[in-house]
């Protein structure tokens, strides 16, 4: 592809750009976590980490599973299910984790990927004993009636509501996924659907927890103000008695194929003032670090900041976008590079396409200054430093670390090889999954609302 | 004989299993157990110094991780607005960042980034800052960043054209969203056309009118040592802020002239008191219920802390369990007391399906009402007051939520030992305080309802209780006028 002439300048303004700050002096140094881990005989791992700054504890059960794990025709089972863990157990009435969180001072919530499942609080470290009580509870005693399972439905529908239909971007971001995967179940928006979510019935309910919630399919993380031998102790007395099932948990075997032709798809919105356009490729697993690294230092050089490649060409030069960004989503599974632009007023989405694909070309083509690839490292790391700030920081990178990345030694590992990615590195992920790889293509389109009169 | 013994000992063995198995399984408590004695939370005291020329330095240590924010911050913001200019005060802050001190836009974000950081400048109400945090080595150079784009912004006009076509757009997807729209409809129903009341954020009419001058003119007059205060929070000593202040601001020169006058922040509301929005085809549509509040002075600043967070304050407080938790009605209902120097606004909101929204409506109006005609129980209180110190503790744990704390009571003038009472002032908050400050600023005359939605599924119902409820079309609204509606106009 030949560039046009605007591209040819855009390195020169970089050169001149980037020669202006200083270079880092030395790498920046980010303390180790020095993380405890165990597994249970009934399958359970446990990782923890002690931190005094603040006192406060964080708590939290990564289950391995996802809406990827979704029963069929039931899209969206995971996250509602998920909503359901907070009602009724043998020993709990509906919502009393919020009583044994929020009413003390501290805070909870929950959320559901592609493919774990958290569920994630933080207390004044005193409530520690009770917490860990808590989530054995609901793993070994879920017990939700049906006016409870039919009212937190319509609480999802309405998170569907605000996230997908009133959200002017909601419908784009939530199709990606749909468009991008040919078969495999990524396939499948988390959030579902207002039909697949009504098709749902409590013995669904009952079944997904037997089958994916137990000890064996779970992760139990504790970070801050605790004491490690009374942690062990009071972790072996109320998780070490559940049983592990003897049956296999389910496993997702299908083999995303490799895309043999670039496609193209339009949705339309009624809400959306802007258009905009979003481009996928397909990625390797998060766990194949020697590719997964590179790629994120390659999307914060498109999109971390302004003084990122493609705020420079599509929001500051061409004022083509209102917003441009990158994203490398690694995952278990097939991950996705994601570029995507939502347009200024009287700019269409052909232009914001021709200048993404032109600086992701030129990224993984041409030289990278190394005062730019030194910013880039010091942002993530800098990044890094911020989340460790706090016991619930320091609970979700070992989460990401242990879960998706495929080992917790990650949290520690993947600092260093981020600081030794080279110019190389980028190029080489960039073509392999990228420039060289084919893309599926959304144009998002606003589209006039029905009975407006014009 | 020896057949016998075979028998007995695996039968002993199994049993030990089976009877170790339901041991734990019987030990498994029915009940949470207690909690263990509280733990005591450290609250860091900020240090303060003023520079000759009239700068507030402020300094908060929270030694541990290298990191320090670094934030500029002004005592004025978007009240100071010139009344055909709204939203001057937040482009001009977003300005300071496009090109300063012989420096492009493009270098000047390229800089703070290898710092690690972002600049990010905005303009609030009362206040408007411009920060940034990065790892302790490398806080000198982020301050000289931050004098240099404070002190020196070029103000150019390619950027300040470019700045209002992005604002402009920005603004585009703001009101599209049904929440956004109806919390701004609902301000200008409080406040009036009173400087609080119009859009902090300008309309796009307003930023069109936006000259270079008026940008020079508003910096000129606000952003001056006298008028400022630089926090610096995390892992950094009073003795190193006072140092790095004095090298990037000692010289930074304190006008002759006196600070601008402040306008006035309320004025009447010229809104109907229920006021509908046809957003057509919205996917959800967004109720709110405002009210007027007392300002940041006022001696009950903690009781209305402490009655929001019964009120609407987080998911377990009464909107979210009414709305939410009881009906499914929405994925969030929630409330916020917002007092500002000259004046307040209580406001409650949520985003439900349009049939429901005139549900919604009446449920908020009822908590309002209940709120300030019934005692709060010991319980409830405690449990909020629960919520509101845990989470006050938390916004002390990064330096970010440091520097905004301290921030605040510096703006407001309050004393900045004040960040370590924060607690006992709210467990001292009682019962009879609550009912009769929601009884004094819940007045149900004294509502502004809006809803933002798919009008033809909520207007009949909601009418059915409000009959005098207005309609308008969220594409025919003036946001620059009192009245929401374009001049001339009459309904």
């Amino acid at each position: 592809m030949r560039l046009r002439p605007a591209a040819l300048l855009a390195p020169l303004v970089l050169l001149t750009v980037l020669s202006s700050p200083p270079l880092a002096a030395a790498e920046l140094t980010i303390p180790p976590i020095p993380y405890h881990q165990r597994t249970l005989p009934n399958g359970l791992q446990v990782i923890s980490v002690e931190d005094h700054a603040s006192p406060n504890v964080a708590v939290q059960m990564w289950y391995h599973v996802g809406s990827k794990d979704d029963p069929q025709g039931r899209s969206g089972f995971a996250h509602l299910f998920e909503h359901l863990m907070f009602k009724s157990t043998k020993h709990m009435h509906a919502e009393q984790f919020d009583r044994l969180t929020e009413d003390v001072g501290g805070a909870n919530n929950a959320s559901t990927g592609d493919d774990v499942t958290n569920y994630f609080e933080v207390v004044p470290s005193n409530h520690l004993q009770t917490l860990l009580w808590a989530e054995a509870e609901r793993l070994s005693n879920l017990n939700v009636d049906e006016a409870n399972f039919k009212s937190e439905r319509a609480v999802v529908e309405e998170e569907y509501r605000q996230s997908v239909l009133a959200n002017p971007y909601g419908k784009l971001f939530n199709a990606i996924d749909p468009k991008s995967y040919a078969v495999h179940p990524y396939k499948r928006p988390t959030i579902g659907s207002i039909e697949d979510l009504e098709a749902a019935t409590l013995p669904d309910v009952i079944a997904f927890h037997k089958t994916f919630y137990r000890p064996d399919n779970a992760t139990l993380i504790v970070a801050g103000d605790f004491d490690p031998e009374q942690l062990d102790a009071w972790v072996d007395q109320y998780f070490g008695w559940i049983p592990k099932p003897a049956t296999p948990i389910p496993q997702v075997t299908a083999q995303e194929p490799k895309r043999k032709k670039n496609l193209r798809y339009t949705v339309t919105s009624e809400t959306a003032p802007l258009p905009a356009v979003a481009i996928t490729w397909l990625l390797p697993p998060a766990s194949d670090t020697a590719d997964s690294i590179p790629l994120q230092v390659a999307a914060a050089l498109l999109s971390q900041g302004d003084s990122s490649r493609l705020y420079q060409s599509l929001v500051y030069r061409h004022q083509v976008a209102q917003q441009a960004g990158a994203d490398a989503d690694g995952r278990v599974g097939p991950g996705l590079f994601t570029a995507y632009a939502i347009l200024a007023s009287g700019h269409q989405p052909a232009e914001a396409e021709k200048l993404l694909h032109e600086e992701i070309i030129w990224l993984a083509t041409q030289p990278i200054p190394a005062a730019e690839l030194d910013k880039v490292k010091t942002q993530l790391l800098t990044g890094e430093l911020k989340q460790r700030q706090t016991a619930q920081g320091l609970a979700f990178a070992l989460g990401q670390a242990a879960l998706i990345d495929g080992n917790p030694e990650h949290v520690n590992t993947d600092l260093a090889a981020l600081q030794k990615v080279t110019e190389q590195d980028v190029h080489r992920v960039l073509q392999k999954y990228v420039t060289g790889a084919h893309s599926v293509t959304i144009d998002y389109l606003p589209q006039a609302a029905k009975g407006e009169v014009k | 004989m020896s057949r016998r013994m075979h028998a007995c000992r695996l039968a002993v063995f199994t049993a030990t299993i089976i009877a170790s198995s339901i041991a734990a399984a019987a030990d498994f408590p029915a009940t949470p157990p207690a909690p263990g004695p509280a733990p005591q939370l450290s609250v860091p005291t900020p240090s303060a110094q003023t520079l000759a020329n009239g700068l507030q330095v402020v300094s908060v240590r929270r030694a541990g991780l290298p990191l320090v924010t670094a934030q500029l911050v002004l005592r004025s913001g978007g009240e100071m607005d010139p009344p055909p200019l709204a939203g001057l005060a937040d482009l001009t802050a977003s300005l300071l960042t496009k090109g300063a001190a012989g420096k492009t836009a493009p270098q000047i974000a390229a800089a703070a980034e290898a710092l690690g950081g972002s600049l990010d400048a905005a303009a609030g109400w009362d206040e408007s800052a411009v920060g940034i945090t990065v790892t302790t080595p490398k806080l000198s150079q982020a301050l000289g960043l931050l004098a240099e784009v404070v002190r020196q912004p070029d103000f150019s006009a390619a950027e300040l054209k470019r700045a209002q076509a992005q604002a402009i757009d920005d603004l585009r997807l703001m009101l599209s969203r049904p929440t956004a729209l109806a919390s701004l409809a609902a301000s200008r129903g409080v406040f009036g056309d009173g400087a609080y009341g119009h859009s902090r954020g300008g309309t796009p009419a307003s930023i069109a009118r936006i000259g270079r001058a008026d940008v020079q003119r508003l910096h000129a007059a606000l952003y001056r040592p006298d008028n400022a205060i630089l926090i610096l929070a995390g892992d950094i000593t009073p003795a190193q802020a006072q140092q790095l202040a004095q090298a990037s601001f000692g010289d930074w020169p304190k006008p002759a002239t006196p600070l601008p006058a402040r306008p006035a922040g309320k004025a009447a509301s010229q809104l109907p008191a229920v006021l509908l929005i046809d957003q057509r085809g919205a996917g959800q549509a967004g109720v709110v219920a405002a009210h007027a509040a007392p300002s940041r002075g006022d001696d009950g600043y903690y009781v209305g802390t402490v009655a929001n967070a019964v009120l609407g304050g987080s998911y377990s407080a009464r909107l979210n369990e009414e709305i939410r938790i009881k009906r499914g009605l929405s994925y969030g209902a929630n409330s916020r007391l917002q007092p500002l120097r000259d004046a307040g606004l209580w406001l409650a909101s949520a985003q439900t399906k349009n049939p429901s929204a005139a549900s919604v409506v009446e449920l908020m109006l009822g908590e309002f009402k209940r709120l300030g005609s019934t005692r709060v129980s010991a319980d409830e209180l405690a449990a909020r007051k629960a919520t509101l110190i845990g989470g006050y503790g938390r916004s002390l744990e990064t330096t970010s939520g440091l520097a905004e704390q301290v921030g605040e009571l510096a703006v407001y003038g309050v004393p900045l030992d004040e960040i370590g009472r924060y607690i006992a002032q709210v467990q001292a908050v009682t019962p009879k305080q609550i009912e009769k400050y929601a009884d004094k600023h819940l007045d149900a005359g004294a509502s502004t309802v809006v809803v933002v939605g798919d009008a033809a599924q909520f207007a009949a119902d909601i009418r059915k209780a409000h009959p005098q409820a207005a309609l308008l079309e969220s594409t025919a609204l003036d946001l620059d006028s009192p009245t929401l509606q374009p001049a001339g106009s009459r309904k």
